[in-house]
């Protein structure tokens, strides 16, 4: 029942429509604001194709629109008879509007690149024109008929604005879908949770965003929409990868072979992913005089006090806005030198992006927070702070002035003393205990060292005389080796302060007898001077040898030889310890 | 007797030394009477920088920075002050009140018997007291052993007591290296900035571990925030670990 109805009140509107512009147009002096437009359904067209020409007028009011007439141009030809013709009405925002539609099917000529010239089009008196229209005509036979015929029915690919961006500059990738004609996208949903690793990403809000447009690629006609669009900027410089981005569709194809009846469309639903793009980032160049933020784009830095006059006490915003175009989120605080005297508190940092249109833009809010303890005036002095501009390829440095304020005292507040602390403990006054804090580690302590190596040095000490007071005790050779010099050293004190010559040279002999009977271990009595020259040959030393002989012999012979001095005794005395030396170090 | 002189020297240099730093001490006590809270914060810091310091020096310097409404700071001069007996229970004092005005607390967890160990032997006996007990033991071990060598005691007897002694004394000498090298490497650390944020990485823009905040108690790993300028390697009081950039980090 209520269908009936429905439609007697779209028809009504219609009329109130039709009679609302009928009165307009009979208005004198109505303003007229005329639109037109020309639209060709393909821009690369094979020899032979179809296409179709629309000119649109548009506009608020419109007494008469004739039937434009088509200019001569190349490359299309007109098939008279196919024009078709019509009439739209709205209310756009309260006002009424009509559009009238003309339409020429065309069919392509011979290849070439065309254009379509301005079309006149006269509204109650007037001509318009509309813009020219650039064409390509294609000669199907000059392509590879079995690259068409590999080619997929559908696929999607990022489409980025440069391969070549620097560092933090704003790249476009646009996540094209291509699908050949015939199929049919119902819907799209992207796959969740694509990477572009080395990037900061930002999904743009692109109003016509899925409107399809045809294009040609490798000869073969698809039909191309963009279906997402993302602000990309590198955070570092070197070859960067986009990983491939994954969507699922749901598509309808029209039936061949399998479909005897020739009608109902076949859907299914499928998962393409585009192929990883590569994306060579360059370096910032070096920046000297200024603070460079991190921003790339085209900007605008302000920075304002918000309190030139303060109380003691009273939290001061130092407020830094950077607005414009470019990599807005990525943008860093500017670093301020401020007063030693001022309490620093956590700088804040706010955000406006817009992500409307082809560029992020938007303004980066920096406060930050001090508090002055003390009357006084403050200031911050001027900062040279650098935006790089890739458009100009250089960096762009503003230069924010100084910055000053005054505190003072509220004088409605009374001041904190210690008696207005909530806790008892008082400040101790008077005399401190001063101790120096300094701990140095172990490790670099020389007393650590020293108490490590000492007990080491002392158990080998203390082994070693263990082992030697042991062989003294039960090895008798070696205690007379080690005992020969001692005792040898007797006998010779006893030489040396005797008068009586002979004696001497007695001594002398008894003292060579025992040292070297004590260190090579021989008998101690029943041994001739030729024996034990014999046995201190063994050791090889001639030299040695025949002073031992000489002595021997002069010792056997003193008795024989009257003249012999006490000097002489000496020298001898002399030359005894030094032999005793030489067949101690040879044993 | 230039020995002497030298020694007389350097007594009275460090003498004099002593006394400039309590007049400054005592001076910076009188601004603060006066309220002149600033002033007398800067003549502590002056104080602190210089060689010698004390409980009381610190315990003051709390007190200011309670008054300059410095929380954070605050704690981190009383957790000072705490470290010496003399200011011990006062600080205890003003820590439990500052405590309770921050305005977000961290979860603690209780540290490992371990760890205690370790803080104890630091806090209480010093590495280098322990070294000390740990090398007398081993001399008295060895001091065995050589008269067990020359006869003097029997050996066979006392062999299990001095290999005890030796074993012993040399562990303990080597945990005392390790507690020292706890001590060097670990530093204990209070936030005093309203919030800084943790990380995984020591990058801006890496994930966010948590969030610490003003008066929050950190465990700084020197050897590993030596990697990386102007960012601390820390551990949280509820055992996260993360990268903290340096700014508002006052380290022990």
């Amino acid at each position: 029942m209520e269908a009936p109805n429905m439609k007697k009140i779209g028809k009504l509107n219609q009329f109130l429509l039709l009679l609302t512009f009928s009165l307009i147009s009979f208005i004198p002096g109505f303003a007229q604001d005329v639109q037109v437009e020309a639209t060709l359904s393909e821009t690369n067209i094979f020899t032979g194709e179809q296409v179709k020409l629309e000119l649109n007028i548009h506009g608020t009011s419109m007494g008469s629109v004739q039937q434009p007439e088509l200019p001569e141009f190349d490359g299309l030809r007109w098939l008279r008879g196919s024009t078709s013709r019509g009439t739209k009405y709205a209310l756009i925002n309260g006002k009424p509007s009509v559009t009238y539609t003309f339409g020429y099917a065309l069919i392509a000529q011979s290849p070439g690149n065309y254009t379509i010239p301005p079309v006149e089009i006269e509204v109650d008196g007037e001509t318009y024109r509309t813009e020219p229209i650039s064409f390509e005509v294609l000669d199907p036979a000059t392509l590879d008929s079995g690259e068409a015929e590999r080619a997929p029915d559908i696929y999607v690919r990022i489409e980025l604005s440069t391969n070549n961006p620097v560092v933090g500059q704003q790249i476009i990738a646009d996540v094209v879908l291509y699908f050949k004609n015939g199929v049919e996208v119902s819907s799209y949903q992207p796959t969740p949770g694509w990477k572009a690793e080395g990037f900061w990403k930002e999904e743009l809000e692109y109003p016509q965003r899925a409107q399809t447009s045809s294009t040609i690629v490798n000869g073969v006609r698809y039909q191309k929409a963009r279906l997402i669009q993302y602000a990309l900027f590198p955070t570092k410089s070197g070859e960067l990868t986009l990983s491939p981005f994954e969507i699922n569709l749901s598509v309808r194809s029209r039936r061949s072979s399998s479909d005897p009846f020739g009608f109902g469309l076949n859907q299914e639903r499928m998962n393409i992913q585009s192929t990883p793009v590569k994306v060579d980032v360059q370096p910032l160049p070096n920046l000297e005089n200024a603070e460079f933020i991190g921003a790339v784009g085209d900007f605008k830095i302000t920075r304002k006090i918000s309190n030139p006059n303060a109380f003691v006490g009273e939290s001061i915003e130092i407020i830094t806005q950077i607005s414009g175009t470019g990599n807005v989120p990525l943008v860093n605080k500017p670093e301020y030198k401020l007063p030693e005297s001022l309490e620093k508190y956590s700088p804040q940092e706010t955000s406006a992006i817009d992500r409307t249109g082809r560029q992020i833009s938007g303004t980066r809010t920096f406060t930050d927070i001090v508090i002055a303890r003390n009357e006084g005036t403050y200031s911050i002095p001027e900062t040279r702070v650098a935006f790089y501009d890739p458009q100009q390829e250089e960096y762009v440095i503003e230069v924010l002035p100084p910055l000053s304020f005054n505190a003072e005292r509220d004088p409605d507040v009374t001041e904190i003393t210690q008696n207005n602390l909530r806790f008892d403990v008082k400040p101790i006054t008077g005399l401190a205990q001063w101790t120096s804090m300094k701990a140095t580690p172990l490790h670099q302590r020389t007393l650590v060292w020293i108490m490590i190596f000492f007990p080491i040095l002392l158990t080998a000490g203390a082994f070693g005389y263990k082992k030697y007071h042991d062989r003294m005790n039960t090895d008798t050779a070696f205690a007379r080796s080690r005992t020969a010099r001692e005792r040898t050293n007797k006998i010779l004190s006893e030489a040396e302060q005797t008068t009586d010559i002979k004696l001497g040279y007695h001594l002398i002999e008894k003292t060579l007898v025992q040292f070297i009977t004590d260190k090579l271990n021989l008998p101690p009595a029943g041994l001739s001077h030729n024996d034990l020259i014999l046995h201190v040959e063994k050791l090889g030393d001639t030299e040695t040898i025949t002073e031992l002989k000489r002595l021997l012999t002069k010792c056997e012979t003193i008795a024989y030889a009257p003249n012999t001095s006490q000097e002489a005794l000496d020298k001898d005395l002399q030359k005894t310890r030094d032999l005793i030396k030489k067949i101690g170090k040879l044993s | 007797m230039n020995k002497k002189l030298i020694l007389l020297f350097l007594s009275l240099f460090y003498c004099s030394t002593l006394f400039a730093q309590q007049g400054i001490f005592d001076e910076a006590n009188t601004l603060f009477e006066n309220g002149e809270l600033n002033e007398a914060m800067a003549l502590y810091r002056f104080i602190e920088s210089e060689a010698q310091v004390s409980g009381a020096l610190f315990l003051n310097m709390g007190i200011t920075a309670v008054q300059l409404d410095s929380l954070g700071l605050a704690k981190y001069y009383f957790l000072k002050a705490q470290d010496f007996e003399t200011t011990a229970q006062q600080a205890n004092e003003a820590l439990e009140f500052v405590n309770s005005q921050f305005s977000r607390q961290s979860a603690i967890l209780p540290k490992l018997p371990w760890d205690r160990a370790v803080d104890w032997i630091n806090d209480e006996i010093t590495a280098f007291g322990l070294f000390l007990i740990g090398f007398l033991i081993t001399i008295a071990g060895l001091t065995l052993l050589y008269l067990g060598w020359f006869d003097k005691l029997p050996l066979k007897k006392t062999s299990p007591y001095l290999i005890t002694l030796i074993i012993t004394g040399s562990a303990l000498a080597g945990l005392a290296f390790y507690a020292d090298y706890v001590n060097q490497r670990y530093d204990e650390a209070v936030l005093i900035s309203n919030s800084q944020r943790v990380l995984q990485q020591p990058e801006p823009e890496s994930t966010l571990v948590s969030i610490a905040y003003e008066g929050y108690d950190l465990t700084v790993d020197q050897w590993k925030s030596e990697e990386h300028d102007n960012w601390l390697y820390i551990r949280l009081g509820n055992g996260q670990f993360g990268w903290m950039r340096n700014e508002g980090v006052k380290i022990f």
